[in-house]
């Protein structure tokens, strides 16, 4: 068994991943929440902007922050059309018919990506950010500033959603929603702009997310696509209604990850581990449920 | 003859433009800011210097179109997300081209029929059985798959073919009618801790990916590590890697400050693993990074920039490409320039394996006098013997063996400012490792070093 002090370094790198994984799961939340969608195409979106950012910076040299508003941009422009187009359309289907449309465009993302971006002649591809540069120490462990804005980034987002959920017109009617869709509907309230506005912001979170994830992980359009999973276990274990139980589940999902990297008999099961505590926690919360409807019969 | 592949590059900026325009419009401007993104991992070196030679010179006869009988030849490779090969049949297929637009084989045209996969057993078995009973092929050149020889192999052999491939699969050298251009990661792999063995290394950190047949390729490197004296650590990672980090801590911690680091990954896995060591400042926490051929690539050498220069070794089974001023060097980059449009890396290793396999098959084909049969290619495929490719540190010989190493030669090369440099000429992969000490038993060694001279 490693030492604690062989722990250290995973502590930092899984804060990092796992607070990304919170900014992605608190936008599927807000999406779901407002649409009734899980939007798996989260992954695929982010890693399109990310990839069309890395052609213009390296390719048309274009400075570093266009490529970066670039991948928010057409994270955010693609998920707002997807959910303008086809939005209305299913908006009265069940929720899995709404999840699978998702993963069509997530396929259609994925061959896009795979035809333009090849990497059949050995091509690999990076994007790094002037934060990788500089950082700070604790103890004997290096921290870097792009670890510290994607912890930092799943803290704000979290902390600035719940408080546009809970303090504007705007988030107060996408709740509005989420209790019913139909009765919102009838009492005035916008339901096609409210939709919109989440599917922009849920856009707008994959394309920061894409920006990160091609830092911190790697530009690579398999590897962004299916990060979803994680960020979608962590949504799944806060049963997509609850933003902070969400961020705490991100954190909790990319903590157990990185800490079991060094534990040898483990570490090649790692990657199990957003299934596992999705499944555990799904299982612990029916159990609950059944039992206190249980208590209640009686 | 061959088929053709998409050109990607204009779709690609189209879509870029768009993006651009929609950036615009839902952006606005944005304030001004640093950058620091990563030199760009261009294919740039498309078209290179070719030095005077001409592309004739491929054929027999400069600019005389074959037009006699087609000669069926067949490949299969892998073409999937992440793992695409296709640049080797692609390359092949310029060479075919070059050759038919220059006399042919005796005035036969080679028809190249390429077949991709993606790892999918029942599709490469019908792909071998569609070049076969529909394409009618008389020969395989060129094959590089992950898990073909493993599944076609017999099938291969009961027919009769013997075949040039580019191999993965422990079968595309330890079987009797499979003989591969290249070391494959397991021999490669041996010449990249070979190379930090002799730089006198106190412990080796052997990674690779987590797919199948990581127990073959892990014998050769601790093989080499045990006569050394030299403990090891293996280690694998489920690709696509999604924690680069995390695994950069656990290989630096495991490997010591006077320890190596050996990856055996394709080059995108190679370059988030040694870009997440140099963001948390480890490339120095060991003596060295040794990596197995895939990061012969100019892209992961422009993508990592000058903090690895001479701190990461990189196994070469090929004549380096940059700097290397050969005949077959400038044939080779005139007919990628002039027939490899659809080679999208450009010059590499890839190509360069599609190259050589090309140019092993016309050579043989050209000593055929009757008629272009499955037994009588592949009885030229055999007969090569101690062929001069102009690539490879030694002869290429395909030989009557139970099992086909030709290529256990190699060279160490290094990044410098965005290129591959020799760190190491020509050096044999010890025959420490078991299989290589069986095949130089049955055909002994052949060096014919291109560089030199």
């Amino acid at each position: 068994m490693p030492s604690w002090q062989d722990f250290q370094p995973f502590i930092v790198s899984g804060l990092a991943l796992g607070g990304v994984y919170a900014l992605s799961g608190v936008g599927m939340v807000v999406l779901y929440q407002a649409t009734g969608v899980v939007y798996l195409a989260f992954g695929a979106v982010g890693a399109m902007g990310a990839l069309i950012a890395w052609s213009l910076i390296n390719d048309a040299h274009a400075p570093g922050w266009v490529g970066w508003l670039v991948c928010v941009a057409f994270s955010a422009v693609v998920t707002l059309g997807y959910g303008m187009v086809f939005g209305r359309a299913l908006a009265k289907r069940d929720p899995l018919i709404k999840a699978v449309a998702t993963l069509g465009l997530t396929l259609v993302l994925f061959g896009l990506m795979d035809l333009l971006w090849t990497t059949s002649g050995g091509e690999s591809r990076a994007i790094t950010l002037p934060t990788d540069g500089g950082g700070f120490t604790i103890g004997q462990v290096q921290v870097d500033w792009t670890q510290v804005i994607g912890l930092g980034a799943g803290i704000v987002i979290t902390v600035v959603t719940g408080a546009f959920l809970r303090y504007t017109k705007l988030g107060t009617a996408m709740r509005a929603m989420a209790n019913d869709r139909e009765i919102t509907a009838t009492l005035g309230v916008p339901v096609r702009r409210v939709e919109a506005a989440a599917w922009l912001g849920c856009g707008v979170l994959a394309g920061v997310a894409g920006v990160l994830l091609a830092d911190l992980v790697a530009l690579d359009a398999t590897t962004l696509t299916f990060l979803v999973i994680s960020s979608l276990a962590a949504a799944l274990i806060a049963r997509l209604r609850s933003i902070t139980l969400t961020f705490a589940a991100a954190i909790l999902i990319g903590l157990v990850h990185d800490l079991l990297t060094p534990i040898t008999s483990l570490t090649n099961y790692r990657d199990m581990t957003p299934f596992v505590l999705a499944a555990v926690a799904l299982l612990v919360l029916s159990r609950s449920r059944v039992l206190s409807r249980s208590r209640e019969e009686m | 003859m061959v088929g053709k592949r998409k050109h990607t590059s204009g779709a690609r900026w189209i879509i870029t433009a768009v993006a651009v325009a929609g950036a615009l419009v839902a952006a606005g401007c944005g304030s001004s800011g640093g950058t620091s993104t990563t030199p760009s991992s261009t294919s740039g070196t498309k078209a290179p210097s070719t030095a005077a030679v001409s592309t004739s010179q491929c054929g027999t006869k400069a600019g005389a179109t074959a037009t006699g009988t087609p000669i069926p030849l067949g490949v299969i490779v892998t073409n999937q997300p992440g793992t695409s090969f296709t640049d080797i049949s692609n390359m092949a297929a310029a060479y075919f081209a070059c050759v038919n637009a220059n006399g042919g084989i005796k005035g036969h045209p080679i028809k190249y029929y390429i077949e991709t996969e993606q790892t999918n057993p029942a599709q490469i078995a019908a792909d071998a059985k569609q070049l076969v009973q529909t394409d009618h092929v008389v020969g395989i050149v060129g094959n590089t798959s992950i898990i073909e020889c493993s599944i076609d192999s017999s099938y291969w052999q009961k027919l009769g073919y013997d075949i040039i491939d580019s191999g993965i699969a422990p079968e595309c050298w330890s079987t009797p009618n499979s003989a591969a251009v290249n070391m494959g990661p397991r021999y490669s792999s041996d010449g990249a801790v070979q190379y930090a063995l002799s730089q006198h290394v106190s412990k080796i950190v052997f990674d690779q990916s987590n797919v199948p047949g990581t127990g073959y390729i892990a014998a050769g490197p601790a093989a080499l590590a045990g006569a050394a004296h030299v403990p090891i650590t293996q280690l694998t990672e489920n690709v696509p890697i999604s924690d680069a980090d995390s695994v950069a801590i656990k290989e630096v911690d495991d490997a010591g400050p006077n320890g190596a680091v050996i990856l055996n990954f394709t080059p995108p896995e190679a370059l988030v693993i040694l870009q997440a060591a140099q963001k948390l400042g480890l490339e120095d926490r060991v003596k060295l990074w040794g990596c197995s051929t895939p990061c012969d690539t100019d892209f992961l050498a422009t993508s990592l920039g000058p903090k690895w220069n001479s701190k990461l070794f990189v196994n070469a089974e090929l004549t380096p490409a940059d700097g290397t001023n050969t005949h077959t060097m400038n044939l080779y980059r005139a007919i990628l320039a002039q027939y490899g449009k659809a080679v999208s890396g450009g010059i590499g290793s890839f190509s360069q394996f599609g190259f050589v396999e090309a140019e092993v098959a016309v050579k043989a084909l050209e000593t055929i006098t009757g008629p272009y049969t499955v037994a009588s290619v592949s009885a030229a495929f055999k007969a090569v013997t101690n062929f001069d490719t102009g690539m490879l540190c030694q002869k290429w010989t395909y030989g009557n063996y139970s099992l086909h190493i030709p290529n256990n030669e190699d060279y160490t090369v290094t990044p410098d400012n965005g290129k591959m440099v020799t760190a190491q000429g020509c050096t044999q992969i010890s025959s420490v490792d078991p299989q290589i000490k069986a095949y130089r038993n049955v055909a002994g060694v052949a060096t014919a070093d291109p560089t030199a001279g």
